[in-house]
């Protein structure tokens, strides 16, 4: 018995040769791999370690990482700023609004997509939807600002010639409508690509239920509930989770865009997002150690609320990330 | 075979109905609107009303930005960044995705460890832009390029199209004697156009529109792309509407003409500076949907 399992052992050892001879036989696919390994190390884990200068008090000049050790006291700073609630909700609230309208309305869209039955119509909507995503924040902001404009808006001009409302109204201008529109434009630019993934989830389908439930004499609306949504549920869970974990990012391209780099004093009340706070913080008054502690809170944060959320889904039995 | 309809199909439909034209007609119409200003007379733009047609055709408004050399260089770097970005993306990402789409690749778990943890957890902005402060990238082209040649999201997406590849196709040309350069290069990457039209397609949308970067790490005005210096014309724009508004009657219609000039100016820009990403992705579109969905199944 010994002897035969030693022998297995010697046979697999000899398929197996060792490590250096099996690195040596593929050298050229370890070369193949090896510049994208280090520049992940440099790009993304550097500055995981340069998060240490948020238990330090950088001085101008400093190398990043070696300033004196101060502990959590840039963490007691941070909980006694009363303008870190205000990011906080800001965050909040616009991400709420996109996991929530932002997340359904692309599913919406790709189901009534998958209604259409005119092969032509259904391309050329879905082409038109695409455009926006791959067009820069800069031009998106721009042409929403001057489609919602209060001079001249096409938006509000048609507002006003069908009597909906008496004076236009200032989307832009009013601190009260800036999470709406963060809201607006986000759905404006991503419907059409993010609607994509659910289209494809759908093609998969079996296209003999449908017609085993027109025998059973089933509605359209119900066949679109119990079989359309039913094949893609799998998908808006996975991609549900994985935004959870996104809830303290808010896209640091459009805010800047829509206040005009934070220009329009009048939106800071409801504009001003964590990104932007330690952005202006950091790099605008170079308190250094200060938002590189608001980072971490953050990353921490939106980590916790990832493994939340797949823990949440995995005890539910449904199709967690990992 | 048709069921009858049922009262729910009727409202399904004109739901589906209205949202379609709504779609549509609100995504579309800004662009052919800016594109309608573009084309139109300066002077003409100021009475309002333009659609989605110019009422006085020109194209003055183009000859007028073809005349500034600051458009040009920038339209320089944006194309410059773009193509090195994309080849160089595409290398780097690609090999990196071929040699982890390869089960014998010694040290494969660990590897695909490192590269999916900063997926869900990161450094932020500070420490990365100390990082390339030290690196001395700041104010540098280089900037553009090198912290963009590994993207993990399209790296993921390029394995998962690999692992798809017969194996036996590898295994053939090994035998054979072939490196792992020749299997990635001359058979791997042929048979995976779907796959790397996507990623280019990605990657060069992401180098085209960065506006961040530039914002962040560049303080030198020659080594400003299109994004960036379109954005400065738009608050030069808005500049000038407040001079408008602030004027004396006189002072103030000449004004009015030289905003509405900025404005036509703007548009302008910005169609000249969206106009290869438009022609390129409908081209592209049944890849993306594809690689898309490869991504999706593999999860």
């Amino acid at each position: 018995m010994k002897r035969a399992l030693a022998e297995t052992v010697n046979q697999s050892s000899l398929k197996k040769p060792g490590l250096w001879p099996r690195l040596r036989d593929q050298w050229d696919l370890q070369l193949l791999g090896l510049p994208g390994i280090i520049l992940i190390l440099i790009f993304s884990y550097l500055p995981m370690y340069g998060l240490i200068m948020s238990f330090q008090e950088y001085r101008m000049g400093d190398f990043p990482g070696m300033s004196q050790w101060v502990g959590l006291k840039q963490f007691q700073y941070l909980l006694k700023d009363p303008s870190l609630f205000t990011a906080v909700r800001n965050t909040l609230v616009i991400s709420v609004l996109k996991l929530t309208i932002g997340f359904v309305c692309p599913i919406i869209f790709a189901v009534f997509l998958n209604e259409i039955h005119r092969p032509q119509v259904k391309k050329t909507v879905q082409t038109v939807s695409y455009l926006p995503h791959f067009i820069s924040w800069t031009v998106c902001a721009m042409l929403m600002m001057d489609f919602l404009s209060v001079d001249n808006g096409a938006f509000n001009e048609f507002l006003v010639k069908a009597h909906i409302v008496d004076a236009p109204i200032p989307f832009f201008q009013n601190s009260k409508y800036f999470w709406g529109m963060a809201l607006f434009t986000d759905i404006w630019k991503e419907l059409g690509w993010n609607s994509i993934i659910y289209i494809s989830a759908m093609a998969g389908v079996d296209a003999e239920m449908y017609e085993a439930a027109d025998i059973d004499g089933a509605t359209r609306v119900q066949k679109i509930w119990y079989i359309t949504v039913k094949a893609i549920k799998p998908t808006i869970i996975l991609l549900f989770i994985m935004s959870v974990g996104g809830i303290l990012n808010t896209n640091f391209d459009q805010i800047m865009m829509l206040t005009k780099n934070m220009g329009n004093a009048m939106l800071k009340e409801t504009a001003d997002v964590i990104d932007t706070y330690i952005y202006r913080y950091g790099l605008g008054q170079f308190r250094v150690s200060f938002a590189t502690a608001a980072g971490l809170v953050k990353a921490v944060i939106n980590f916790a609320l990832l493994l939340g959320a797949n823990k949440i889904a995995d005890v539910a039995g449904e199709n967690a990330l990992f | 075979m048709k069921a009858k309809k049922v009262a729910s199909d009727y409202i399904l439909i004109i739901l589906l109905v209205v949202v379609m034209v709504v779609v549509f007609v609100a995504t579309l119409y800004p662009f052919l609107n800016s594109l309608a200003i573009s084309l139109n007379q300066a002077n003409d733009t100021t009475l309002g009303g333009i659609t989605v047609y110019p009422r006085k055709f020109t194209l003055e408004n183009y000859r007028n930005i073809m005349k500034n050399s600051t458009i040009w260089r920038a339209y320089g770097i944006t194309f410059a960044r773009t193509i090195l970005g994309t080849a160089g993306g595409l290398l780097v990402t690609g090999s990196l995705a071929f040699a982890l789409s390869r089960k014998n690749y010694i040290g494969r778990k660990f590897y695909t460890m490192i590269c999916l943890i900063p997926m869900y957890f990161g450094g932020g902005l500070i420490p990365t832009y100390f990082l390339i402060r030290t690196l001395g990238l700041t104010n540098t082209f280089l900037v553009y390029i090198i912290p963009f040649l590994v993207n993990i999201w399209n790296m993921i997406l390029m394995r998962s199209y690999f692992q798809t590849v017969p194996d036996a196709l590898e295994e053939s040309a090994r035998i054979d004697g072939a490196s792992y350069f020749t299997v990635l290069f001359r058979i791997y990457w042929p048979v995976s156009t779907p796959i790397i039209a996507t990623i280019s397609l990605y990657f060069a949308v992401q180098h085209w529109n960065d506006w961040y970067t530039t914002f962040v790490y560049i303080r030198n005005p020659n080594l400003r792309p299109m994004t960036n210096v379109l954005l400065s014309i738009i608050n030069e724009a808005k500049f000038a509407e407040q001079m408008a508004s602030m004027g004396v009657t006189d002072i103030g219609n000449a004004m009015m003409g030289k905003q509405t000039n900025v404005r036509s100016i703007t548009m302008a820009t910005m169609i000249v500076s969206i106009l290869p990403i438009i022609i390129i992705y409908p081209f592209l579109q049944r890849f993306f949907i594809k690689g898309i969905m490869i991504g999706s199944i593999k999860g």
